[in-house]
Order: structure tokens, then sequence, then C-alpha cells
């Protein structure tokens, strides 16, 4: 019995050692992201499975919270020693706050080292994640914001898409002069739709360089120009749904799919949610240019969201989280993607007939076509001066509050910031 | 000669007083040992945090970083010069001054209401209708009025149209002067039954004879809910009171979910706007701020209470 029990011991103790230097040998990388969510968790899960099957040296250890919670976790973890290998973030402020922390690897030595992977990636997607001339954050998804519209009722009416501001309040007039009471769909209720709209009229209003220098640099906003891209808002706002800002977007959205108002500004990546339900011809053009605008009409509003490597991690560490990296973002990773999620993936050729509708192949031609991604504007900048936008934004559209108002709240924002 | 022995005088019980001493001195530290867990428990969880909450808000910092930079009272004086503060300030006030009415006066009424013998047979499913709303989750219930509110296809607009009076059909949750409004409304509809069932409780307790000498007496129903169960609940009162009065300072859920504190600021409260600075605006110093702010208003506002009601003293 005595033997028994101790050749059990020795294997037990042989065992561990055995696993012990196994695990020793193995690389664990930590990824952080947001998809508990389906479909992606089990893309995400997917993924991860492929990735240690190729390389049986590196174990993906995996955690996820859904958007807010990520927003709150990852600021705690990025200003402490336990931010994860490798991470999501979205680009523009948010992605620039992480890096302000110094624990953020810039990955310019990186693409310098392997210009293949990098030239894959649709070059006009770097750019939200540079920041100060550094590259930090490799795009992994792409989307954009446009005026989907029934084409059936334009059709029917004979009206074309417009190009102009001036030609979309002449089609808005034409459809509420045809019983469309409200000719665009909207729903200001949470207040990053006020900044999708502002942040792209801002866009096309301002001087581009005005605009960089308020939202990044700590300018004043006080250019006049600022006045006349919220007056254009409101003006737009005689066309929207009645009282948006007690309506929330998915409820504009429903609206333009059950043909109550023809018109909406939505994001491509939503395009999933008409595939089943819209029952009629719909198409999407980018918000047309505004006339004596200062900003560029080509550009399109909708940024990158994308993935970082933490600078505190091992050396063997870091380039296993690289290589991760490097998967999840290739052309195989991103037609999975498209197929998998509806996402669309910033790898060039990662789309296809096989993994995308015809209205998805059109959505990624608008994103193309355009010159560069205009970030949201509650990305773009600071949060106190997004803020200021949007909860004016809101007041604006009820009244309570003029152009001249709002900007007096948002340049009290940004003196505060100084 | 031998003389005398000294009398020694016999220590008889040696060890009892060994023992009682050492009981005595256990039966003064006995009393702290109990406490201490409780103490402890306390002193993490509530005490340490709020002197470190102090600490923070003289500090500017951001969860993205771990460099804190001391402003000293800067954040106090931009607490008092912030105009959402002092919007945040009335939106509190209304809620109190509104639940005040309806969960302490009107459930203090309809628990007299449920509780007399006219209501005996129906009380019971009475009850159970009012306290029904209590038991489903706050999110719950705000998802479910954002469509009883909504302007398009809620359920009081239609109402309002169906008897005639659509020309009162409004935006309730998207209008400036409605909006907190609607969230006190409804906070009322899921926390009545609350209190109402407290005070059934508190009612119930109340002897009978005393009724019975006040009806000899001739007292009629509303002398007797007047002199006789409202002194009677006045510890009740008092438990629903403070319950209600702080938590209308700290709300949070029934906003946040069913406006988001919108249109603007418009139906912003405290607890909103400090969640909103701290993990919204990442401004954590000024968060930590108005969590001061909160505690204070609701400390002098317990204390009022405690010496108004003379909670504990008999009359």
């Amino acid at each position: 019995m005595k033997r028994r029990i101790a050749l059990a011991l020795a294997l037990a103790i042989c065992l561990t050692l055995v696993c012990s230097v196994a695990l020793a040998d193995k690389v664990t990388v930590n990824f952080f992201h947001r998809w508990p969510n389906e479909p992606k968790n089990s893309y995400i899960n997917g993924l991860i499975e492929e990735f240690e099957a190729a390389n049986p040296d590196i174990d993906i250890v995996s955690d996820c919270v859904l958007n807010d919670s990520y927003k709150e976790k990852i600021r705690v973890l990025v200003s402490t020693d336990d931010l994860p290998d490798v991470f999501f973030s979205w680009s523009g402020a948010f992605g620039e706050n992480l890096t302000k922390s110094g624990r953020v690897l810039p990955l310019d030595d990186v693409l310098a080292a392997d210009p293949e992977w990098a030239s894959q990636i649709v070059e006009s997607q770097w750019a939200p994640f540079n920041y100060s001339g550094k590259q930090y954050g490799t795009p992994w998804s792409m989307d954009g914001k446009a005026f989907f519209y029934n084409v059936d009722v334009f059709n029917e009416l004979g009206l074309t898409v417009p190009t102009t501001l001036s030609e979309l309040y002449a089609v808005c007039e034409t459809l509420k002069e045809n019983g469309y009471d409200e000719p665009i769909s909207a729903g200001f209720s949470a207040q990053w739709a006020v900044s999708h709209y502002l942040g792209t009229i801002c866009q096309r209003v301002v001087d581009p360089e005005v605009l960089a220098n308020d939202y990044m640099n700590g300018g004043d906003f006080s250019d006049p120009a600022y006045i006349t891209a919220l007056n254009i808002f409101k003006d737009l706002g005689q066309y929207m749904t009645a009282d948006p800002c007690s309506v929330d977007h998915e409820f504009a959205r429903n609206a333009f799919i059950m043909e109550v108002s023809p018109i909406c500004y939505m994001q491509l990546a939503e395009i999933k949610y008409l595939r089943d339900d819209a029952e009629f011809e719909y198409s999407f053009f980018n918000f047309p240019a505004v006339e004596d605008g200062k900003g560029d009409p080509g550009q399109l509003t909708g940024a990158p969201e994308g993935m970082m490597i933490s600078a505190t991690a091992e050396p063997a560490v870091q380039e296993a989280a690289i290589k991760f990296m490097k998967f999840v973002i290739s052309k195989e990773g991103g037609y999975n993607l498209i197929a998998k999620t509806g996402e669309i993936s910033c790898v060039k050729g990662a789309w296809d007939e096989t993994n995308c509708d015809a209205k998805q192949l059109e959505a990624i031609d608008l994103i193309l076509a355009s010159t560069q991604p205009a970030v949201w504007q509650d990305c773009a900048t600071d949060a106190t001066i997004a803020n200021a936008f949007m909860a004016g934004g809101q007041l604006l559209l009820t009244g309570d509050m003029t152009a001249e108002d709002v900007m007096a709240s948002v340049q009290t924002a940004a003196a505060a910031l100084k | 000669m031998k003389g005398n022995p000294p009398i020694v005088k016999p220590d008889l019980f040696p060890e009892v007083t060994v023992v009682q001493t050492r009981r005595a001195g256990m039966n003064g530290i006995v009393p702290y040992l109990y406490v201490i867990p409780c103490i402890l428990l306390l002193g993490i969880f509530v005490y340490i945090p709020l002197v470190v909450n102090f600490y923070y808000s003289t500090l500017n910092f951001s969860a993205f970083s771990p460099a804190k930079t001391f402003v000293g009272l800067q954040n106090y004086r931009e607490l008092i010069a912030d105009p959402v503060i002092r919007t945040a300030l009335i939106n509190n006030v209304w809620y109190c001054v509104i639940s005040v009415i309806f969960q302490v006066g009107l459930s203090l009424c309809i628990a007299a209401v449920l509780e007399d013998k006219l209501f005996r047979r129906v009380s019971t499913v009475l009850r159970t209708m009012y306290f029904l709303p209590v038991l489903i989750s706050m999110t719950v219930v705000a998802l479910l009025f954002s469509f009883v509110y909504h302007p398009k296809i809620g359920l009081i607009n239609a109402g309002l149209k169906l008897i005639g009076l659509g020309h009162l059909a409004h935006a309730w949750t998207g209008a400036t002067d409605t909006a907190i409004f609607s969230a006190i409304a409804m906070s009322q509809w899921h926390s009545m039954g609350y209190t109402m069932m407290l005070f059934i409780v508190a009612i119930q307790g109340i002897s009978e004879d005393l009724y019975e000498a006040a009806e000899i007496d001739g007292a009629g129903r509303l002398r007797r809910f007047i002199h006789v169960t409202l002194p009677q609940v006045r510890e009740m009162a008092f438990v629903t009171m403070v319950t209600t009065v702080t938590g209308a300072f700290l709300v949070f859920n029934d906003v946040y979910i069913l406006t988001g504190g919108g249109p603007g600021n418009a139906s912003t409260t405290l607890a909103v706007y400090m969640y909103k600075n701290g993990f919204a605006l990442d401004k954590m110093g000024y968060a930590s701020t108005i969590a001061v702010l909160m505690l204070i208003i609701c400390m002098i506002l317990a204390l009022i209470q405690n010496n108004a009601f003379r909670s504990g003293k008999g009359d």
C-alpha cells in the first residue's frame, strides 16, 4: 500500500514538473476586447483557437466587457501595470488619451519591419491612430456615416441624390410637399447621435486648420463658422422627426425601415439591420457639400477601430502579441470578419462577392472613395468639449439655446481645459 | 517560649479572585472585541473612502493617467460657479419635495385607507397591486416608461388623443420643462408601494384599544387618523422620510436610464452629473467634489429630520 502511495506521489510530482516546464515554455498573451456579445464573440474565440493551433507555444488569454464598461476598465488599466498585452481601442482622442499614459507601444518599428503586412491596410485608415507623428494603433475595422435614402420614393418623386446642402433642403421640401412630414428620420435622446451630425457639419463648414487646432491643440473655438454649422443643424432639424430629443436612434432607424421617413443618417455598419427588414430599395450618399464651407466635402465621417500593444510587456510577450495582432488583422481574418459579423475590415482585398452583399460592397466603395475619414466628433476632441457640443446641440433643437449660446458653452469648456 | 504564630488570614478562594480579576479585565475588552469587525468593515468600506474622497476633491486627475495634480479648493470654486450644479440641485429638490408628498404623505393615507375596516375585504388585493411595481427592477421600469412617454407610440399621448385632449400631447422626456417631472412621476409609481407597506406594518402595530377609546369619545375616521394613527406611526414616518429625502438627493438610475440627464442637462441630478464627470468626461477630482456636496446635503438633511422628529424619544 505504502509503495503504491509513494509511486502515485512520484508520478504526480513528475507530471507537475513536466506541466510546469511545458507551461514555462509557453508565452501567455493577455488580450482584452469589447465583444462579449454575438456574433463577434464567437468570431474572436474562433480566431484565438486558430492562432493557438498554429502557434502552440503561445497561449492567448482573453477577457472582454461591453462598450461603456470597456471604456471605464481600459482607462483604469492603462494607468496601472496591469495593462493587457494586446487590446482593442477606438481611434481619435480616445486612443490618444490611452497613449498619453506612456504604456502603449509605438508601432512604427513594427510597420517598418514588415512593410508587406502594413501595406495591406487601407491607407486612409492609419491617420486616426497616428498621434504626435507616431503610429500607436493598427486599424482593424472601418465605418462611415451616410444619408440612407429610400430609392423607390426618390424615383417615384423624380428626386436625385443631393450633392449640396441646398439640394438636400430642396429634396426635403419636395418630400414634405408629398406627404412626408418628417423627411429625415432622427433620434437624439442619446447625445452621441447629435455629435455625428455636428461633427460632420463642422468638418464641412469650418476651416480644416482651425478645426484641427480647436479640436486637438487647445484652440478657443472662436471662429464664427461654428455658429454657421450649428444653424445648419438647426435648419436641418425642421425636416427631421418631431421632438427628436425624446426619440432614440433605434426608433429613427426603424421609422426609416417602416418607410415613415425616406431619409436617415446612419452608420454603414447598420446595413445589417436593413438587410432583412427593409422591403424597399435603398442606397446611401455622403453628407452633401456645404456652399461656402471651407472643409473638404470628400471626407466621410467615421473612424476605424483598431488594436494596440502594451509597451510594458516582456519582449517575448510583446513579440507574441504583435504576432497575434497581425494574425487578426490579416486578409483571412478580414474576410471572416465581414462574412461572420458584417463589420467592414480595413484589410484591402478582404472583401468580394463571396462574403459581402451588394450594399456592403457599395458601402466599401463609399469609404474608399472618401478622401479621408473624419473622426467622430465625440472621439475627435476632448470629452468636455464634445459634451458641450452634444448637450448644446440637443438644446438647440428644443429651442432652449441659440447657436451663440451653444458656442459660448463650448468656449467655456475649452477655456477650462487650459 | 514560642510566640503566638501570626494570624494569617486564609485566602480561601485564591483562584477565584484571579479568575474574577481576569474576567473583570476580559469583561472590559469583550464589548470592544464584538464591535471590532463592524468598526473594521465600516472603516474600510465607508469612513476611509469618505476621507479619501475629500482628499480626491482637492486634486485634478484622469483615470487614464496615474498622475494627480493638487489644486486645492479649485474644484469647489468650479462647483459654485457651475450652472449645471444649480440645475441638478433644483431637480433634486423637486425630486425630494414630490417624493415626500407621494411616498410619505400619500403612502400613509393609502395605508390608513387599506387598514380601515371598510376595505378589509379588498385590502390584500390592493396591497399586492400597489406593491408589485417595487418588485420590478428600476432599469426595467425606466425602459417601460420610455415607451409610456414616447411621443410617437407612447401610451400617454395615445390616451390623451383618445379622450380628445390631443393638444396636451407632449414630448415628455425630450422637452426641458417636463423631462425631470417625467422621471419623478415614474419614481413615485415605482416606490410608493414600498413606503405604503412600511406604514401598513406600523399601523397594524397600533393597539386597537386606542381606536376604540377614540371611537367612544366620538372621534370620526379623520379624527382617529389625525389623533391616533399619525402620532403612532411617527417613528415609521421618520424612517421613510429619511430614506425618501436622502434617496431623492442620491437618485441616479431613474434619471440616467430614462433621460440620460437630457435634453442638454435639463433633467440631470447631482448623482448623474457626478457619474458623467467621473466616467464620461474623465474629471475624477471634480466628480469627487460633487460627491462631497451630496454627502454634506444628505448629512444636513438627516440631522434636521432627526431633530424635527425627535426620533427615539418619547412624547
